[in-house]
């Protein structure tokens, strides 16, 4: 299975080690995998803007990259949504590219839903000894169907406990250009969700949408405190958090 | 259109004033999961009577949009089963029109004063201030709206209007304005709301409510209540006035009955409100009690054009409130943030579409795209959906600021050229890593200062994904 790891802008900028992660986690399925070095950004904050014109030359963009393998795999349940979802939408009236925008859907996963769903792993590398708890984004649950899966992965890590917070399924409030549009709205948001992790009481909590992570880390932060690790899930199946 | 008495444009600046009021914060706090865990068990007991959500919802989009398709045709059914009734049916454009109407036939029946059930259309036409002005006192006797009214200010809730106040804020509000003992407990205070009112009930010659819903085949107003005011506005004042909008009405008693298997639970939990009232018609001869004039006015102020085009899904709502009751940012902020009547996801919907696109810039990018909002819609509107039209309508209109036009294309610009963007992001790894403080921490950002108001940023290693890759497999 010949399969393109589609890493995001936000992991390429922010924090590389969940795209080592992922090949990792990948890699050790037996797939081979392969980094397009075209890709960039897959046009959510165009189209989130309301920009339909450039939303759509990026999603042209993309599907030129990725449309050649079996599937894509990418770390990150909003950058599918948009892959998934958005693309056939924005290209459902053109007659080139409307049939493409749909099979390179059809091919597109999260990573979790990927390794559980698909490639349905018994195994993770990763070990961790202590609690986790996990943040459900909102596209991955509400838009893919993403639920038991990151939980029944979790539960192969060697040494790791789960702690469920309450209100896992509630927003964190980053919302992409909202959470900088609208800065204090979104912390009111997000100290609602530290609150939860904080109930938690989990030495780690995991998610699989680093928008949500470095939202959710930079609050804890804020508010003092500095022990309660943030991880993508991709950094505690593999093992490899880099940090 | 200064008519509408729209304040969304403020909404960011009020919006960060919501936030920093510890007040309004605790009431929100405590509103909410109320609001949540009822509705949850309220839907988990469908299946006590053998239903299922799912095939429910499925029946009251079918139900709603079945109206939609030939609206026209289902006004004029129920208008001629209405005039049959001895109900009298008028049309309002916008409105002015309701407030003309509605103190036309005040004059007519020598009315000093009206009390009024909850109607949100009489909100959209500010109806009070224009009865007030004719010299008739409008009377709010659902409680929320009561306390809402004597503090004048606006619902923050479709329905629970006064769900940003505390209960110290209501109990000062109620000693001023009845000149008795302040108390606190809260029976006693609704006892206390329900003696004055009843003086207003017995006296007033006017009733006015809304509907939660029409019905075609028999020309009834249904009511879904609590309180038991609905009741009193519609029976003991002799003119009863209902102020609804074109899109309430459903085909049949039988349809009412399917959608209120979702209405209440998706409002308030309740598997059925305590008061339900199908009104038709006036009281004929026999009758213990009705009023002696029935008179329908049905608004479309904004509905009409929405037909046939991208929003028309928005005309199924039928305002059980359940999207701003699981939205994230209604509950940072209640309900006056948003600026015009209808508060939440179903406001940023509404707000712009009824009072102008250019009058509520903000609304539509007021969300974080959660769709929580849309996943407990029993009627399955796509709030989110609906969102990211009028954001595109914006762009096209071109309505957006330059500053940010012209960013996102010279973003995308450079994110359409692999070799640059990988250069400019490398560039931009190494100046947020040296942002940072020694413990990773980016404690302001000026390139995003919103970010920074209440949060760090984690900073990057420094080095982006794809020169360590390159590194990698280099070695």
């Amino acid at each position: 299975m010949r399969l393109a790891l589609f890493v995001t802008c936000l992991v390429d900028l922010m924090r590389p080690s969940v795209g080592f992660a992922s090949l990792r986690l990948l890699e050790s399925a037996g797939c081979e995998v392969i980094v397009p070095e075209g890709q960039t950004c897959c046009g959510q904050p165009a189209w989130s803007a309301g920009n339909r014109a450039l939303s759509v030359a990026l999603a042209k963009k993309a599907i030129v990259e990725l449309e050649g393998f079996d599937h894509v795999v990418i770390p990150s349940g909003s950058c599918t949504d948009q892959l998934r979802n958005v693309y056939s939408q924005l290209l459902a009236d053109d007659p080139q590219w409307a049939s493409r925008a749909v099979a390179l859907a059809e091919r597109s996963h999260e990573l979790t839903s990927f390794l559980s769903d698909v490639l349905k792993i018994d195994a993770a590398p990763g070990e961790f000894s202590g609690s986790v708890t996990y943040h459900d984004s909102c596209k991955g649950l509400r838009a893919l169907n993403i639920k038991q899966q990151p939980r029944e992965l979790l539960l192969k890590v060697r040494g790791l406990t789960l702690k469920e917070m309450p209100d896992c399924e509630e927003c964190c409030g980053f919302g992409g250009a909202f959470s900088v549009t609208f800065g204090e709205v979104s912390t009111r948001i997000v100290d609602r969700k530290c609150d939860s992790i904080a109930t938690a009481d989990a030495q780690a909590v995991v998610g699989g949408d680093l928008g949500c992570l470095l939202n959710i880390e930079g609050r804890l932060r804020r508010r003092g405190d500095l022990t309660t690790q943030v991880l993508h899930i991709a950094e505690v199946l593999a093992g490899e958090s880099g940090r | 259109m200064t008519k509408l008495h729209s304040q969304a444009m403020f909404f960011q600046a009020r919006a960060a004033e919501k936030v920093a009021n510890p007040v309004l914060q605790r009431a929100l706090q405590k509103a909410k999961p109320l609001f949540v865990g009822k509705r949850s068990k309220g839907i988990a007991a469908l299946a006590e009577d053998q239903l299922e959500f799912e095939q429910l919802r499925s029946a009251c989009v079918d139900i709603r949009n079945r109206v939609l398709s030939d609206l026209d045709v289902w006004l004029d059914i129920f208008e001629t089963q209405a005039k049959a009734t001895g109900a009298e049916v008028l049309w309002a454009r916008d409105g002015e029109e309701i407030c003309d109407l509605v103190i036309d036939v005040a004059r007519r029946h020598g009315v000093t004063k009206a009390a009024k059930s909850k109607s949100m259309l009489s909100e959209e036409a500010h109806l009070n201030a224009a009865l007030a002005a004719a010299g008739i006192q409008p009377v709010e006797t659902d409680l929320g709206e009561y306390i809402v009214q004597l503090a004048g200010e606006t619902p923050s809730h479709i329905i629970a209007p006064a769900v940003h106040k505390t209960l110290d804020e209501i109990a000062d509000l109620f000693a001023k304005t009845h000149g008795r003992p302040r108390q606190t407990d809260i029976p006693a205070m609704t006892r206390e709301a329900r003696e004055v009112l009843r003086q207003h009930f017995l006296s007033a010659e006017m009733g006015i409510s809304g509907a939660n819903f029409l019905i075609a085949e028999t020309g009834s107003a249904a009511l879904v209540t609590n309180e038991g005011n609905g009741r009193m506005v519609t029976t003991l004042p002799k003119v009863h006035v209902v102020i609804t909008g074109i899109e309430k009405i459903v085909p049949t008693l039988e349809d009412f009955a399917t959608l209120m298997r979702l209405l209440p639970r998706s409002a308030t939990g309740q598997t059925i409100s305590n008061y339900v009232s199908l009104l038709t018609g006036t009281r004929q001869p026999g009758d213990a009690e009705g009023p002696e004039k029935t008179v329908f006015i049905l608004v479309d102020n904004g509905r009409a054009k929405l037909l046939g085009s991208a929003y028309e899904e928005m005309l199924r709502c039928i305002r059980c409130g359940a999207c701003m009751n699981h939205c994230p940012v209604y509950f940072s902020l209640g309900g006056h943030a948003y600026g015009w009547v209808y508060p939440g996801p179903m406001g940023s919907v509404l707000t712009p579409l009824f009072t102008g696109l250019e009058n509520a810039l903000d609304l539509p990018h007021a969300s974080t795209g959660c769709n929580q909002c849309g996943s407990v819609c029993p009627v399955r509107i796509p709030l989110p959906k609906l969102m990211h039209q009028l954001r595109e309508d914006q762009v096209s209109a071109g309505l957006r600021p330059w500053s940010e036009s012209l960013a996102l294309k010279a973003w995308a610009w450079v994110a359409g050229k692999p070799t640059l963007y990988h250069w400019v992001v490398r560039r931009a790894a190494r100046y947020l890593k040296w942002l940072a403080d020694d413990s990773g921490r980016i404690r302001v950002l000026g390139l995003a200062p919103g970010w920074t108001v209440g949060r760090d940023l984690p900073a990057p290693p420094g080095k982006t994904f794809q020169e360590l890759y390159a590194a990698r497999k280099r070695a």
